[in-house]
């Protein structure tokens, strides 16, 4: 489809896509970070894809600001579990409960989230970390994402947008006094 | 695995002499990771190879680097934070009244690393004169062209400016940029940074009437030791003063500095008519 | 040398406390800032609060304001450890009275340089 030459933008303002906010190197540097503080000084995150297995748990923070999304960590329950452990140190309990976990991967769904909203445009609110099926992506465009491997299990860290797409221009050339619907 | 257990005993006695730090057996994982960049800038295949061969023909630059690695995680701004406080206290003021209004303070950080202890002079400086950038120069030096390449860039990460630099300094001297944090413009305008080899011929720099040669004279024999604190007092003027690490001296070392207690920290001065 | 530790995180309140004890501190812990504060009002009171900044009921930047508001509680020392890091945060922190802040992730090395700078670091723990 091409435009009129005359064809005027919308007056909506253009909504800013997470792409042209943050790249995957620096969510893999803040990810990065985290782990190696966290984790352990020896805990590196390869950036290499794998499948994520059929049993997975996710941990987000929603950041509400100029953009408005959820940071989402998303890995299978038992890297989830290890990942608990590798955290809690010493001080882990000999058995893990639901709890245990929830807690551990917000705290570092937290971290990771709290530092991907700083290196965004502010000022943004940061939520409180959830735990449990990821939130949809409600636009395709609007992410940033990020495949890693933790001790070789797949971790999957998800920079996406809370809104849906904004409409697809009209296939008819907009009004010609530049008028929207 | 290419680390045998006699040179994982090796790097941990190593690391043990030079830095009291202990590395625990299982670490092997640990000295590999660490140690390949090291053993491949150096054009050898492995870390076994990159210990025999510190072994049979050791060298204070590898060995400083094998530590470093080893040990330092990130360097502390304020590192020891006793020399920053003796500048601003004593060193300062005695400069500012034995100078001209006009004349410009020479200060060098010797082995600057990515540039902490360089920046951490200037926001002290920034803080303390009104006309910092134009009454103090800070040369910042280091043997190593990526560190000196960090310093100049002056951005750290999250981690690094977590290293005791104060909140209120982080906000007052850095930006924000993306997930590091970005020195002020100011700030890098007073900090001038290139590779120097101490243990060889300086280059013309200087006169300085504050030097920072912290940590780097513990890695190396006696012989260069004096060689080294003879080089720098060349380049300092008369009524200088020389900051060394908490556990260097020059006692024992070269007669020919006076040491000086102050508060919590000792500065050495070129002694007259030597 | 007393701390208390406020986060609403479990497994971040055992990671501070952990390294503050090593440091030769003893701990106690508050899950959020109104938790904190009673904690206090019982009559226990630390020479340090660690602070998470997002928490529920009460966050840490109310605390930090409410503590600051008595002044029978002025020799407490306030430090943040949160993962807000935007810049603006950090300046709003310091302006309600905390006295340094430590931006998550850390570790203990960071944590031990910050309290050393606060003069705060138990003189075994020194170097």
């Amino acid at each position: 489809m091409t435009l009129a030459p005359d064809a005027v933008t919308r007056p909506t303002q253009p909504r800013v896509t997470i792409p042209e906010l943050i790249d995957e190197a620096t969510v893999e540097a803040i990810a990065g970070e985290a782990w190696v503080a966290l984790v352990g000084e020896d805990e590196v995150l390869v950036p290499l894809p794998g499948d994520l297995p059929a049993e997975t748990v996710s941990a987000w923070v929603d950041v509400v600001g100029p953009w408005t999304g959820s940071v989402v960590l998303t890995t299978g329950r038992q890297t989830a579990a290890d990942l608990t452990r590798a955290l809690l140190g010493q001080a882990a309990p000999e058995l893990l409960d639901h709890e245990d976990v929830a807690d551990a991967f917000g705290e570092i769904a937290n971290v990771v989230g709290g530092n991907v909203k700083a290196a965004l445009p502010g000022p943004s609110t940061l939520g409180l970390p959830q735990v449990g099926e990821a939130p949809d992506v409600r636009n395709p465009e609007d992410v940033c994402r990020l495949e890693v491997l933790w001790r070789g299990q797949p971790l999957v860290v998800s920079v996406q947008g809370a809104l849906p797409a904004l409409p697809t221009p009209h296939q008819n050339p907009p009004h010609p006094n530049g008028a929207s619907l | 695995m290419t680390l045998t257990a006699t040179s994982f005993d090796w790097v941990r006695q190593l690391v043990h002499r030079e830095s009291a730090i202990v590395l625990a057996p299982g670490k092997e994982y640990l000295v590999e990771a660490r140690l390949l960049p090291i053993a491949r800038s150096m054009g050898l295949p492995d870390v076994g190879q990159l210990v025999d061969s510190v072994r049979t023909r050791p060298s204070p630059e590898s060995t400083r680097k094998i530590v470093e690695a080893l040990t330092t995680n990130e360097t502390s701004w304020f590192r020891d934070g006793d020399p920053f406080t003796a500048l601003t206290s004593t060193v300062l003021p005695s400069l500012l009244s034995a100078r001209g209004p006009a004349e410009r303070l020479q200060i060098w950080s010797a082995a600057c690393s990515s540039g902490q202890e360089p920046y951490t002079i200037a926001m002290l400086l920034e803080d303390a004169l009104p006309n910092a950038s134009t009454r103090v120069a800070i040369t910042a030096t280091d043997l190593s062209r990526e560190m000196v390449e960090c310093t100049r860039a002056g951005r750290f990460s999250q981690l690094e400016v977590n290293r005791g630099l104060p909140a209120p300094m982080l906000v007052r001297h850095f930006t924000r940029a993306g997930n590091e944090w970005q020195v002020s413009p100011s700030l890098r305008r007073m900090v001038t940074a290139s590779e120097c080899n101490l243990a060889a011929p300086l280059p013309r720099m200087g006169p300085f009437d504050v030097v920072y040669l912290r940590n780097v004279l513990i890695y190396f024999d006696l012989p260069t030791k004096q060689a080294i604190l003879r080089r720098v007092r060349a380049l300092m003027r008369p009524d200088g003063w020389l900051f060394l690490g908490a556990a260097e001296t020059t006692l024992g070392v070269d007669d020919s500095w006076e040491r000086v207690v102050i508060g919590r920290s000792s500065a050495y001065r070129p002694l007259k008519g030597n | 040398m007393r701390a208390l530790v406020i986060d609403d995180s479990r497994a971040m309140r055992r990671i501070v406390s952990a390294a503050l004890e090593g440091f030769g501190y003893e701990t106690r812990q508050a899950g959020h800032g109104q938790e904190a504060l009673d904690v206090l009002q019982e009559g226990y009171v630390p020479d340090l609060c660690t602070i998470d900044w997002n928490m529920p009921v009460m966050d840490g930047l109310q605390f930090v304001s409410a503590v600051r508001a008595n002044p029978a509680w002025r020799a407490l020392t306030l430090m943040m450890v949160t993962s807000e890091s935007e810049q603006g945060q950090i300046v709003r922190a310091l302006a309600a009275g905390a006295h340094e802040y430590v931006i998550k992730p850390f570790t203990a090395d960071a944590l031990r340089d910050k309290l050393a700078l606060l003069g705060m670091l138990p003189e075994e723990a020194v170097l």
